[in-house]
């Protein structure tokens, strides 16, 4: 792995664009604490150490989609792909350093998040170590899959198209905002296909909103590993 | 060296854009010069590995494009078409991002960017933003990244495609400081004899034409171009205008007052094969 582009790219693409543009970031923010804020009001503060234990999921897994259309970019705008990949940088290197970059712009979220979790007195050791581990699961396989498919669309403006149905469908119906509990078993293990379906049931797990059901564990951990697999082996790096 | 045997593209849409290309390149910088689709870009991703031949083989000193892609990578640079630095990073922090990719480790990308923006003459713009850079000035950058890199051989695929003339001679003098074998791209004539020791010209897949700019230029030896409204015998015509080739004496006292006598440059080798190099 070249380490100096992962790290290099992080910093330079990822911190240097919180410095230089600071305010995207709350845009980052917008759609987790939108949703917090409905959710509270809605059930009247009951729902709302759910949609905490959820949301740093929200914020996570929309940070990996958000990786697709930076890489969109990238590989549209700037033509910056086709210079690496002229380079002895590996598909996988570029893809570490996109997403690390863009997790530049999460990490005020997720500090925020954690604040809040303190706050409402949910957040415990075990969860916080629990939730990294999550929460880096779900980044690795939302990324990966937006790697692979930035890498074959030809329009930039189907990368916008894609990272906005993804976005959808990965944090409105999964449930990151309200207890798993409501949904129907049949539709819960149908939703498991997203990512984002056993981070937060494993989240409102670890967080005693729940009963932990470790099997989403291994699902989580399996689904990563697939969409990684495909993003090294299935992502068009040297055209044909 | 370039070398390049029997080398074919064929698009999956069916498109050939390349078709059994053989040359070879060793002079410090060559040019290709072609129009629009004419299969420059396509030869130039396949030389640089971006982008695998259907057939064919090329070699860059001695490594092949297909099975030793990886070392080829190591000792080229290719600065794509069209790439432009990323808009919110400083100029600096581009041309060390690229040399990461590089393998360099951060002192070495630092001293290496700063000595090569210097050499581009973007010495007191290297802090700056891309956004807040010129036209030239962002091409300078990518010119910096070959500079910075130190590698044997450049390919630049139409490096000052949409620069203003002033800004295209600044990005020459720019490109004359990279020490390797430059391979450029180029549908600017001007630009390949400005440059280029080796010329070479491609039209539909295909190299119709191969040589130091003297030689190619040999058989209009003597002759002027003459631009006309009106047609001639053995003239060409590029849309209203009908152009032939006399020797200059003999244009003189032949054409008419709204006729126009020019110098013959490369632009010619295209107009007597018939490729309109505006369409």
């Amino acid at each position: 792995m070249n380490r100096k582009f992962v790290l290099a790219h992080a910093w330079l693409t990822g911190g240097a664009a919180l410095r230089s543009n600071w305010l995207y970031m709350l845009t980052g923010m917008g759609f987790p604490l939108s949703l917090l804020f409905i959710v509270g009001v809605l059930s009247e503060g009951s729902l709302l150490p759910y949609a905490l234990a959820g949301g740093l999921i929200s914020i996570v897994a929309s940070n990996g989609i958000f990786t697709m259309a930076d890489l969109g970019m990238f590989k549209f705008e700037y033509m910056f792909k086709d210079l690496i990949v002229a380079t002895r940088t590996s598909p996988m290197d570029y893809m570490f350093g996109v997403m690390l970059a863009d997790f530049f712009w999460s990490i005020p979220s997720v500090v925020l998040y954690f604040i809040m979790d303190y706050a409402f007195h949910i957040l415990t050791p075990y969860a916080f170590v629990m939730t990294l581990v999550v929460a880096s699961l779900v980044l690795l396989a939302t990324a990966s899959l937006g790697f692979v498919l930035t890498s074959l669309v030809k329009h930039q403006r189907f990368v916008w198209a894609i990272t906005g149905m993804l976005s959808l469908v990965m944090m409105t119906f999964p449930p990151t905002f309200y207890p798993y509990t409501y949904l129907p078993k049949d539709i819960l293990w149908a939703l498991v296909i997203l990512p984002t379906t056993p981070g937060a049931v494993l989240e409102q797990g670890f967080f005693g909103l729940g009963h932990t059901m470790w099997s989403m564990f291994a699902v989580l951990v399996a689904e990563t590993i697939i969409l990684f697999l495909i993003a090294k082996y299935l992502t068009v790096w040297r055209e044909r | 060296m370039i070398e390049v045997s029997a080398l074919r593209k064929r698009y999956s849409d069916g498109t050939v854009a390349l078709n059994n290309v053989s040359f070879k390149l060793d002079k410090k910088i060559s040019a290709i010069i072609g129009r629009n689709g004419a299969g420059k870009t396509t030869l130039m991703k396949i030389l640089s590995t971006q982008l695998m031949p259907t057939s064919g083989n090329a070699k860059i000193n001695g490594l092949d494009v297909i099975s030793e892609a990886d070392s080829i990578r190591k000792i080229a640079v290719s600065i794509p078409q069209e790439a432009r630095p990323v808009d919110y990073m400083p100029a600096m922090d581009c041309v060390k991002l690229y040399l990461a990719a590089r393998g360099f480790g951060p002192k070495r990308a630092r001293a290496a960017a700063e000595k090569a923006l210097r050499t581009v003459g973007l010495g007191d713009a290297m802090d700056k933003v891309a956004y807040e850079l010129s036209g030239g000035m962002k091409r300078k950058v990518f010119v910096a990244m070959a500079i910075a890199s130190d590698a044997d051989v450049i390919f630049l695929d139409e490096p000052t495609t949409g620069l203003d003339p002033f800004s295209r001679v600044e990005v020459w003098s720019a490109i004359r400081a990279i020490k390797g074998q430059i391979i450029l791209t180029t549908h600017y004539m001007e630009e390949a004899q400005a440059l280029a020791e080796d010329v070479m010209m491609i039209d539909s897949g295909k190299i119709f034409a191969h040589g130091t700019v003297d030689s190619l230029l040999k058989p209009f030896a003597g002759l002027v171009r003459v631009e006309s409204s009106k047609k001639s015998r053995s003239s060409y015509r590029i849309g209203n205008t009908w152009i032939s080739y006399m020797k200059k004496s003999t244009a003189k006292s032949l054409v008419g007052k709204d006729d126009v006598i020019k110098p013959v440059t490369l632009d010619d080798l295209f107009i007597k094969r018939g490729v309109n190099l505006e369409s």
